[in-house]
């Protein structure tokens, strides 16, 4: 479980805090999506989950963010990344070898794990995200996509509690965004892993999250399952997060008394709310 | 205008990216292109811009085939709007940047200078500011202002929303809407669905480094053998409509079924519930 408690960041070149009291509480084994407009602290309070702030970055820290009960003020950065395996927005500045096997090693390697391990750790990881055929491939060869996917799969291999993922769907299509997260939720679902991803656009994940927290101006506006959440579409569009355009329709409707229909987040649950209400 | 005749294209001698593309745009359209990842789109847009030479058939502007101009000679005629702006910007100030298309042609003049100023002025700039200080959105706009400054008359858009929040998309693509109507073409390479229904008049479909199909926006997003072909994603309210057409013979027949935008399908939604006598 991670538990942010009281949490506010103050970058040292700035006299602003990013992240002003953030309270939050991620359950184990659950997908939760971060979404904020730009500069509304969601990178920062991603640094804050992954241990990059406070080790690396550095200024004001109050409050406290626990990963299973380790606070991250008391551990070092090693023993952080055991736990929490991060994915940057941008995947190049990621990788580190130019094969894709090579990739893999570089974490299972440096992290000690046992030797007769390390063939069934990248073997399974590359199958899990499916792509156990780019295995020899040269790094340079791929597409944003595939990258995207190899970094994932050598994370995976080191078998962290926590993964958090910086806009993991910026290179891709929205076929394959919608890929990458039904991807994500069956890693909470059948390891129990803790999946956080920080998007700017809640129109596909809010169909895929447990959890939305939404942040704006370095403070939580909404923290719910996103049926809750989606309720303040109008809120969400004036800070600058765009939603399902289906469930802005339904609450307009249903904000001018037209229709008594409950919140929907996607164009089915949108059309079955409309034939209700009008064939 | 823009045409493509039976070109192909490839970036090694052995594997063809684009097979026999056809199609021509007229000046002034508003054109999208869709396609999920490795269609071709970003291929085509290097060839418009004479970055890549075709491998056979001939890519036309104005008649002229690619092949017979420079690319920098290029460049004045047809603007390129990078994903990234941090791939574009390379100056230390705003003002720099602005004028370094000009600077870059050898085409420094006192109307480079005004022309500067009055984009200065439109955006709002300050002009010393250190363009990579500026947030990721002003960023995008400021890479934007530097293709506009030029005026050219075709102005390529290579996923100009990706990255921005949902103010700083409006912002962007309102920009976008303005120059369109005052005359520049304008060619987008664009995943989102939204987006493209808000703002192309016609869309192209790419697929395997082939055209699938060409058309008005709202014919090609009402296609699901197309919308299914490419892997696209539909946007919410076609979708919507199309979904309450099919299951309503009654609803077929009202504006339900004609609606695009998130206006018109809240006003026919209304307009059928006042038929019914009156909200539920």
């Amino acid at each position: 479980m991670i538990v942010v408690k009281e949490l506010t960041f103050t970058y040292r070149e700035s006299n602003q805090p990013t992240l002003r009291d953030v309270n939050l509480t991620i359950q184990t084994g659950s997908f939760t999506g971060i979404v904020g407009p730009a500069g509304s602290g969601k990178s920062t309070l991603m640094h804050a989950l992954d241990g990059i702030i406070p080790h690396c970055a550095t200024g004001d820290y109050y409050g406290s963010v626990m990963i299973d009960e380790i606070d991250t003020v008391d551990s070092d950065l090693t023993r952080i990344s055991r736990l929490v395996g991060s994915v940057f927005q941008d995947i190049d500045s990621q990788v580190v070898t130019s094969v894709v096997e090579d990739e893999m090693l570089y974490g299972l390697e440096n992290f000690g794990v046992p030797h007769d391990q390390i063939e069934e750790r990248i073997e399974e990881a590359l199958l899990q995200m499916g792509i156990s055929e780019l295995r020899e491939r040269s790094m340079a060869t791929l597409s944003g996509g595939q990258k995207q996917k190899v970094i994932i799969a050598a994370i995976m291999a080191l078998r962290p509690r926590v993964l958090v993922l910086d806009e993991p769907t910026a290179e891709l299509d929205p076929a394959s965004s919608v890929s990458m997260y039904r991807l994500l939720r069956e890693l909470a679902r059948t390891f129990n892993m803790t999946v956080v991803v920080v998007e700017k656009d809640i129109t596909l994940l809010s169909e895929f999250v447990d959890q939305l927290v939404i942040l704006d101006e370095g403070t939580i506006l909404f923290d719910d399952e996103p049926r809750e959440v989606l309720k303040h579409s109008t809120e969400l569009q004036k800070i600058g997060v765009n939603c399902p355009r289906a469930t802005v329709l339904l609450n307009q409707l249903r904000s001018a008394g037209l229709i008594d229909a409950p919140v929907c987040i996607n164009v089915d649950e949108a059309c079955a709310a409309l034939l209700e209400a009008i064939a | 205008m823009i045409e493509f005749a039976n070109v192909c294209a490839s970036y090694d001698s052995q594997t063809s990216v684009l097979h026999s593309v056809n199609f021509t745009i007229a000046d002034g359209d508003f054109v999208a292109f869709v396609g999920s990842n490795g269609a071709g789109k970003s291929t085509t847009m290097r060839l418009i811009n004479g970055l890549l030479k075709p491998r056979a058939g001939e890519v036309l502007i104005d008649g002229v085939s690619t092949s017979k101009i420079r690319t920098s000679e290029m460049a004045s005629h047809v603007g390129f709007l990078f994903q990234n702006p941090d791939r574009q910007i390379c100056c230390k100030t705003v003002r720099d940047e602005l004028m370094f298309g000009f600077s870059a042609t050898g085409r420094e003049s006192e109307h480079a200078q005004s022309r500067v100023d009055a984009v200065i002025d439109e955006f709002g700039f300050a002009p010393d500011a250190d363009p990579f200080m500026l947030n990721r959105g002003a960023r995008q706009l400021l890479a934007l202002a530097s293709i506009i400054v030029m005026e050219p008359s075709v102005v390529i858009l290579d996923e100009p929303t990706v990255g921005l929040d949902g103010l700083g998309i409006k912002k962007v693509m309102e920009r976008i809407k303005r120059l369109n109507e005052a005359g520049t073409t304008i060619i987008m390479v664009c995943h989102d669905m939204e987006i493209v229904a808000d703002y192309a008049r016609r869309v192209i479909v790419m697929s395997s480094g082939r055209v699938i199909d060409d058309g008005a926006t709202f014919d090609i997003l009402r296609k699901p053998s197309t919308i299914e072909t490419a892997d696209l994603i539909p946007s919410q309210i076609i979708a919507l409509s199309m979904q309450l057409a099919s299951k309503s013979a009654e609803l077929s027949q009202t504006n339900i079924a004609r609606a695009h935008t998130l206006e018109e399908m809240r006003d026919a939604v209304s307009e059928q519930l006042a038929r019914q006598g009156g909200s539920k």
